[in-house]
This record gives structure tokens, C-alpha cells and sequence, in this order.
């Protein structure tokens, strides 16, 4: 029941921030491409959410082939990805910086980690598609550090970690599952990542503002 | 040979035969409907082989298996006319359209045959529902293709990702209409809904920037 009542409040959430961005869309009018993006990658999440709690619903069971899903979650990294690189579009120089290999060693990490459990390819993919938009993001932080990025993208790309970084959390919560009870730590974790989801438009306005 | 191939047989060969008194356009429109047929009938052997393979009953089959080998097969065509014909972007949308509806139309056939057609209003629902979830599917697909992706890489990460949202789409609405009451009806509902946004989308896209309808 409790997985019920996370995944209808993480949809709730997804869903305002769905209809926030067609809002800032419609009255900001430029940049729409980015606006778009961060629609399709919430929209791609939520679909996911709800075919997992129809069938939860349903069926009383999580869905037995869940490739579904599991590929609206995966994908949605995609959308998150080409989201952070149009917001990035304008900046001029691109350069190597060493400290984004903190992105792959933490992703190359967890997928070792989670391999006790999960099979291969599914990690491998996971690991591809998370590290891309952490990657961008991380390296948008740095730019800004050395002055090549416009400030105001910082929220955005602290928004874009956090939302990467509780996906991990979620999934080492789930890897030490401790049942349908509040005291799981997976429901309060996905509940941050869910948080991340309104803080999005928010974010990528201040971002996108001319 | 089991009825439906015959029953493929029989609708196709007229609209093959139509082919010879068709111009270059209505024909390409033509062959794109009849590939949608075709690509369900081929739909249907490897969702079973799939489902037979993985042991998943009829009811999982459809709702889990049966929306990511559609959606996978309905695209095909698409990308064999993108990537040989390399088309004019106004062209993409209405192709994309036609395979859907064809892959609709026999989708409702096979329905019909299994089911049979005593409850027109059942019919009529279901034949308006499925054929605006195809479409709506295959809209979602072409809009990405014609105005998001600007270049190669992110067109190919793009589309796939669109085809993943169609995929869950899909199988929410397999879902919800495998059930009864009122869970089907909200399933019903769901195409023809979205169906009514995308087109208020697109009219206020067209007032707003009327030079950059062409393709819509």
C-alpha cells in the first residue's frame, strides 16, 4: 500500500512540474526546445510511475516482464541529457577538465556494486545513460567556476546531480529492501528524487532567462 | 496457414492492385497503409514467439510484450523510407500517420475476428480508441522527427526515446482496457483525451508561428 501512496505522490509531483513547464513555455516563449525536453523527460518518467502502480493496482504485483517501465526510466535519462546539453548550447569553449572523472569512477562504482543483484546489461546501460547527463551537468558546474558559464545555471545543474544522485539512492535502498513499511529508507529517497522533479521548471527558467 | 493471413490476403490485395493507377504520392501513402498492415500481422507472430519464449500468458502478453514489439515494428518502415528515400520533412508526419492507420485497421480486424462483431458500440469504441492510440503514437514519434532533433546523433537518441514514451502509452492503455468498469473506460478515454490536446497543441501552434506549419 505504502508503494502505492509513494508512486501517486511522485506523480502528483511529476505531474506539476509537467504542467509548470508548459506554463513558463507558453508565457516565456523562447528557448522552447529546452522547455519541450524537460516536458518529454518528465512526461517519460511519469508514464513509467504509472504503468508500475497500475499494475501494483491491479494486479497486486509488480509487472512480471517490466521491460516497459524499466525503459521510461532509462530513457528519460536521455531526454534529461539532451535537456542539460540545450541549456549548455551557448557557451563557446569546450575543454577537458580532470575532475569530471569523478562521474564515471562513481557510475562505473555503483554498477560493479550493483551487479550483485541486477544483470549485466541492464546495468551497462544504466551506467551509460547516468553518467552522460552528470556528466554535462558536473562539467556546467565547473564552467561556472571559471567564469564560462552564465551563473544563473547553477541551480539547475545542482538540480540535475541531485536528481541523478537520488536515482542512485533509490536504487542501493531497493538493493537492502526493508519491506512496505515507512521506515524504509527507499520511500523517503524516492520522495528527494520526486522533490527534484518541482524544483525542475524552477530551475531551468533561471536558467533559460535572457 | 491460419484465417488471418487470409483474411491479410484478402484486404491487401485489392489496395496492391490499387497501386498501378496511383500517382507518386497517393501511391507512397498507399504502400506506407498497407506496410502498417503488414507490420501488424508481423507484430502479432513475434509477440507470441516472444511471449511462448518468455511463458507469459495472453492478458501479459498483451500488456507487456505486445506494446514494445508493436511500436518497435510500426516504426521500421519509417526508418527504411528516412534512411533510403531521405524525405522532405513535410512528408515524414503524414507517411508516419499512414503506417499507424493501416496498422490500426488490421489491428481492429483481428480483433473483430476473434471477438466478433455482434456489439457495434463496443466496436465503435474500441475501433475509435485503438485507432487514436496508433496515431497518437505514431504522431508523437514524427513531431520529435520533424522539429526536436537538429542533428544525427541526438535524432537517433531522440526517436528512440520517443518511441519509449509510446511504448509506456501504449501499454497503459493495454492495460487499463484489459479491465472492466471504469478502469476501461478511462482507458478508452485516454486516446481520444490526448488525441484532443495534441490537436489544441497544434491549432495554437499554427496561430502562433504559421510560417513553421508546413509539416503539421
Amino acid at each position: 500500500m505504502i508503494e502505492i501512496i509513494d508512486y501517486g505522490l511522485q506523480m502528483a509531483l511529476i505531474t506539476f512540474c509537467i504542467n509548470a513547464s508548459v506554463l513558463y513555455m507558453m508565457r516565456m516563449g523562447n528557448r522552447q526546445k529546452a522547455w519541450i525536453l524537460l516536458i518529454l523527460t518528465g512526461t517519460d518518467y511519469l508514464l513509467g510511475d504509472l504503468y508500475w502502480t497500475l499494475f501494483l493496482i491491479f494486479y497486486g504485483e509488480t509487472a512480471p516482464f517490466s521491460y516497459i517501465p524499466y525503459l521510461s526510466w532509462y530513457t528519460c535519462y536521455i531526454f534529461l541529457f539532451l535537456l542539460v546539453a540545450e541549456v549548455r548550447s551557448e557557451r563557446r569553449e569546450r575543454k577537458f577538465r580532470p575532475l569530471l572523472l569523478i562521474v564515471p569512477a562513481f557510475t562505473g562504482g555503483m554498477c560493479i556494486f550493483f551487479l550483485q543483484w541486477g544483470d549485466v546489461i541492464g546495468n551497462t546501460f544504466t551506467v551509460v545513460l547516468r553518467t552522460l547527463p552528470m556528466w554535462q551537468a558536473l562539467d556546467g558546474l565547473l564552467a561556472i567556476r571559471d567564469g564560462q558559464e552564465k551563473k544563473e545555471k547553477r541551480f539547475f545543474f545542482l538540480a540535475v546531480m541531485a536528481f541523478c544522485l537520488a536515482e542512485y539512492g533509490t536504487d542501493t535502498a531497493s538493493c537492502f529492501w526493508m519491506g512496505d513499511t515507512i521506515r524504509n529508507p527507499y520511500f523517503w529517497i524516492d520522495m528527494v528524487l520526486a522533490a527534484t522533479f518541482v524544483v525542475f521548471p524552477r530551475a531551468l527558467r533561471k536558467a533559460v532567462e535572457q | 496457414m491460419t484465417v488471418i493471413e487470409n483474411v491479410f490476403i484478402c484486404i491487401t490485395a485489392p489496395l496492391l492492385f490499387s497501386l498501378l493507377c496511383m500517382k507518386r504520392r497517393e501511391r507512397r501513402m498507399m504502400v506506407f497503409l498497407l506496410s502498417g498492415m503488414s507490420m501488424c500481422l508481423l507484430s502479432s507472430y513475434i509477440s507470441s514467439y516472444l511471449a511462448m519464449v518468455q511463458g507469459a500468458d495472453v492478458v501479459h502478453a498483451s500488456m507487456e510484450i505486445s506494446p514494445l514489439v508493436e511500436e518497435i515494428m510500426k516504426f521500421l518502415p519509417m526508418i527504411f523510407f528516412l534512411m533510403v528515400f531521405e524525405p522532405k520533412k513535410e512528408d515524414i508526419p503524414v507517411n508516419v500517420m499512414m503506417i499507424a492507420v493501416g496498422f490500426a485497421t488490421f489491428e481492429n480486424i483481428c480483433y473483430l475476428m476473434r471477438n466478433g462483431s455482434g456489439h457495434l458500440v463496443n466496436l465503435a469504441i474500441r475501433g475509435f480508441a485503438t485507432g487514436a492510440m496508433h496515431v497518437m503514437c505514431g504522431y508523437m514519434v514524427a513531431m520529435g522527427l520533424v522539429h526536436l532533433w537538429d542533428r544525427d546523433w541526438i535524432r537517433v537518441a531522440g526517436t528512440l526515446s520517443l518511441m519509449a514514451v509510446a511504448i509506456s502509452y501504449h501499454g497503459i492503455y493495454n492495460i487499463l482496457v484489459t479491465q472492466t468498469g471504469p478502469a476501461a473506460v478511462i482507458g478508452y478515454c485516454l486516446p481520444l483525451a490526448t488525441a484532443g490536446i495534441a490537436w489544441a497543441a497544434r491549432k495554437r501552434f499554427n496561430r502562433k508561428y504559421p510560417r513553421r506549419t508546413a509539416a503539421f
